[in-house]
């Protein structure tokens, strides 16, 4: 809701305007021939992406139901069973969860922490582009290479954590990062926190373009600084907020490189996510089959996953 | 063209892109059973052959040397060179043969490959006319019959370069000659080299190797093999149970390292690179890997590698509860020659070089390989001092004599395995239960045995 015309209340989440309805006026008519033109340009490229990706679909969704090596030669059909057995597996379903709790502190920390932190750095505070230079530059290095020096940090007896813990006088809390599942998850969440990069980089381009009299006329009205977050500026960037959700969420399937590079799903695979579970069930003769059954797996949960954000988002309008 | 209109055209678009993937996914997915061999090239006289060779060992500075004396000695026939990463190469490699890439020699990590690529190979027994007479003399039997017995078919592909074994034990040799310890064999002495190396040097990790899941399996078969030579062979073949006393019993030993104070848990937080890292900047005593770092022994492979120790020696992993050391060991670096080479006669004069001819004493110098040249003799320029050769020697040894070949199961290994054993080093787990949780995975169905 960023128009400058736009009533406040629809600003701070109250009623939409209720828009007149023309069945076929000529601005409709209008904006079909534009959608039209649209269409024609998008095509080939739509018409790649599809190949691309439903080709890729197809062959995986077929080799899933193979016993197969990597030279394909020797497939032989197994049915379901491949889906069976990753379903049954307790290892994939902790990845699943594991998944899915990585992708909710990353969703609490976006929408908190990505949030305030980009009003601040929005409002002109002094060393500004220093301090979006220090929370974007995690995002924007491979995160392979980040979560590499990272895990290197968390090493029990070396590793840099620990180190200045002891050097600054608290020694007692220096742990076995990767040999303990509470310390592992926490070192984790610590990892995520540093990623919220793009979250803020989203909330920034959209309050650039956020309607100032709205904002003006709550400090009129007397609002203070609380409530200028939390009845102003949190409800007029709702649209940021979906972004931010589901790409976070979808992200999250994608994390393999940063659970993969840092913890290696230590201790003894507890912190592992999908990606994990996939790329080490490849591992070995005859396992590609199972490795894709568990891919179209991960996929279908991810489908899923985004259909009952969307449908969230919907009830919620 | 209205929304409702254009949604149509695009549902008909996807509808029929679809279709189009399922036509490609229920088609021809590259599996062509191997297809058939090529038909060779007619050469003239003195026409100049270019092989097209790729392999991911020994390292690159190393075979391009041995190549270029191969060249001098064969100046019909080129070698184009190509070098992969080892875990890149596992899926490049069957990927590159399906799809009819055309090469003349391609190296094959005998125990993890050979299966996915066999059905593009050649059996040696077509090719091997083109070695000299009597070539299977030349070899170590032991070796060869592993390659064999690795493809399901139980046909030779591959002719082995050489063996590998773990876990064997690197040692700093002047550190600890400074500090009185002498080679420990046993458990309880590594135990008294510890703790005076730990008295001595604080900064310094006694014992240091691989946190990592995969290196688990190689320490607990090495630690088994002492008292069961054959234990992981039969575990792998089925002959013994994953929950049957011997591995209950290997399990407890390895753990046993720990509750003595020889390795702290902490080290089970190095990963990739790192225990190297502290071994060669002298800040570990011991460093328990594979034979692949026997490199380490020689002088001149330190000073080109910049490691700063002065004396490097190596010995089979100390006895932890009776038995004799041990270590499993594997033919590697197998050299086969592909169905699609059209210039097999050539190739196979390559194979011969590289694996019973000139080039075994070019590239053995490494180290990295225990040739599978009878002729072979580790070269005295490389070993210069006395805990080098002795070490060289050790290895060899327990290579020579490995109960149990160096095999694994490696999804097994990364998704449950490793994982299994690291919890019972943490006491995370009683060796039983991580026995009899090994076992139940083991028969879910989800880890085929070969």
């Amino acid at each position: 809701m960023n128009s400058r015309n736009a009533p406040v209340t629809a600003a701070v989440g109250g009623a939409r305007p209720v828009r007149a309805r023309h069945a076929t006026s000529p601005r409709r008519r209008r904006r079909g021939s534009f959608v039209g033109v649209a269409a024609l340009f998008l095509a080939p490229l739509l018409l790649i992406y599809a190949v691309y990706y439903l080709y890729a679909f197809g062959f995986l969704a077929k080799t899933s139901t193979t016993r197969s090596t990597l030279s394909f030669g020797d497939a032989t059909d197994v049915g379901w069973e491949n889906f069976r057995l990753v379903l049954t597996d307790e290892v994939f379903w902790r990845s699943v969860a594991n998944n899915l709790l990585f992708a909710a502190v990353s969703i609490a920390v976006a929408l908190t922490l990505g949030f305030f932190l980009a009003v601040v750095l929005s409002s002109g505070v002094r060393l500004r582009r220093f301090f979006y230079a220090v929370f974007l530059l995690p995002s924007l290095i491979p995160l392979s290479l980040f979560a590499t020096v990272f895990g290197r940090m968390l090493e029990t007896r070396d590793g840099a954590v620990n180190a200045t813990l002891r050097t600054v006088g608290l020694g007692s809390l220096a742990q076995d990062w990767l040999g303990e599942e509470g310390p592992a998850y926490a070192a984790l969440f610590v990892l995520l926190v540093y990623l919220i990069g793009l979250p803020i980089m989203y909330y920034t381009s959209d309050l650039a373009t956020a309607n100032t009299t709205i904002l003006e006329s709550a400090l009129l009205d007397g609002a203070n600084t609380r409530q200028m977050y939390r009845l102003i500026l949190f409800p007029l960037l709702r649209n940021t907020h979906k972004t931010v959700i589901l790409s976070v969420l979808l992200g999250s399937f994608r994390a393999f490189d940063v659970v993969f590079f840092s913890t290696k799903g230590d201790p003894g695979g507890r912190t592992g996510i999908t990606g994990t579970y996939v790329y080490n069930a490849m591992l070995g003769e005859g396992r590609v089959g199972y490795a894709s059954a568990a891919a179209v797996l991960v996929l279908v949960i991810a489908l899923l996953v985004s259909l009952i954000h969307l449908l969230a988002q919907r009830r919620g309008r | 063209m209205n929304r409702s209109r254009l949604l149509r055209v695009l549902a008909l678009t996807v509808a029929g892109v679809v279709g189009l993937g399922g036509l490609g996914a229920c088609g021809d997915s590259g599996g062509v059973g191997g297809g058939k061999n090529a038909d060779q090239a007619t050469t003239k006289d003195g026409e100049k052959v270019t092989l097209r060779y790729w392999t991911w060992f020994p390292p690159e500075a190393t075979l391009r040397a041995t190549i270029a004396a191969f060249e001098r000695d064969n100046p019909t026939i080129k070698i184009e060179l190509r070098i992969f990463e080892a875990a890149d190469y596992q899926k490049q490699l069957p990927l590159a043969l399906n799809g009819g890439e055309n090469l003349d020699v391609v190296g094959v990590q005998v125990s993890a490959m050979t299966n996915s690529v066999r059905e593009q190979l050649r059996p040696v027994s077509e090719w091997e006319k083109n070695l000299p007479a009597g070539w299977h003399d030349k070899l170590a039997a032991g070796p060869v019959k592993q390659a064999e017995t690795s493809a399901k078919d139980g046909k030779l592909y591959t002719i082995p370069m050489g063996s590998l074994g773990s876990a064997v034990m690197l040692y700093n040799a002047a550190m600890l000659a400074d500090l009185g310890i002498a080679v420990p064999k046993t458990a309880d002495e590594l135990a008294a080299a510890a703790a005076k190396v730990r008295a001595a040097k604080p900064d310094v990790t006694p014992v240091v190797f691989s946190g990592e899941p995969y290196w688990q399996e190689e320490m607990l078969f090495t630690i088994a093999g002492q008292s069961s030579p054959t234990l992981s062979d039969d575990v792998f073949a089925g002959r013994k149970a994953w929950n049957s006393p011997e591995m209950v019993m290997a399990l407890t030993q390895y753990k046993s390292l720990f509750d003595k104070g020889i390795v702290g848990t902490d080290v089970l937080s190095l990963k990739g690179g790192r225990p190297a890292e502290l071994f060669t900047g002298g800040k570990a005593a011991f460093y328990v890997d594979g034979s692949w770092q026997s490199s380490m022994l020689s002088e001149s492979y330190r000073k080109a590698n910049k490691i700063e120790l002065a004396d490097v020696g190596a010995a089979a992993f100390p006895v932890v509860a009776g038995g004799k050391p041990a270590a499993r060991a594997f033919a590697e670096g197998g050299l086969g020659i592909p169905k699609k080479s059209t210039h097999v006669a050539q190739a196979a004069k390559f194979v011969e070089y590289m694996t019973m001819g000139k080039g075994v004493d070019s590239w053995g110098k490494d180290l990295v390989l225990v040739p599978t040249a009878k002729s072979y003799t580790a070269d005295g320029s490389v070993l210069t001092s006395k805990a080098a050769r002795d070490g060289y020697a050790a290895i060899t040894t327990v290579i020579n004599t490995a109960g149990s070949a160096r095999d694994s199961n490696q999804s097994f290994l990364n998704q449950v395995e490793g994982n299994a054993i690291l919890d019972v080093l943490r006491g995370q787990s009683t060796p039983q239960a991580a026995a009899d949780k090994l076992q139940a995975e083991w028969t879910s169905g989800r880890y085929t045995a070969k």
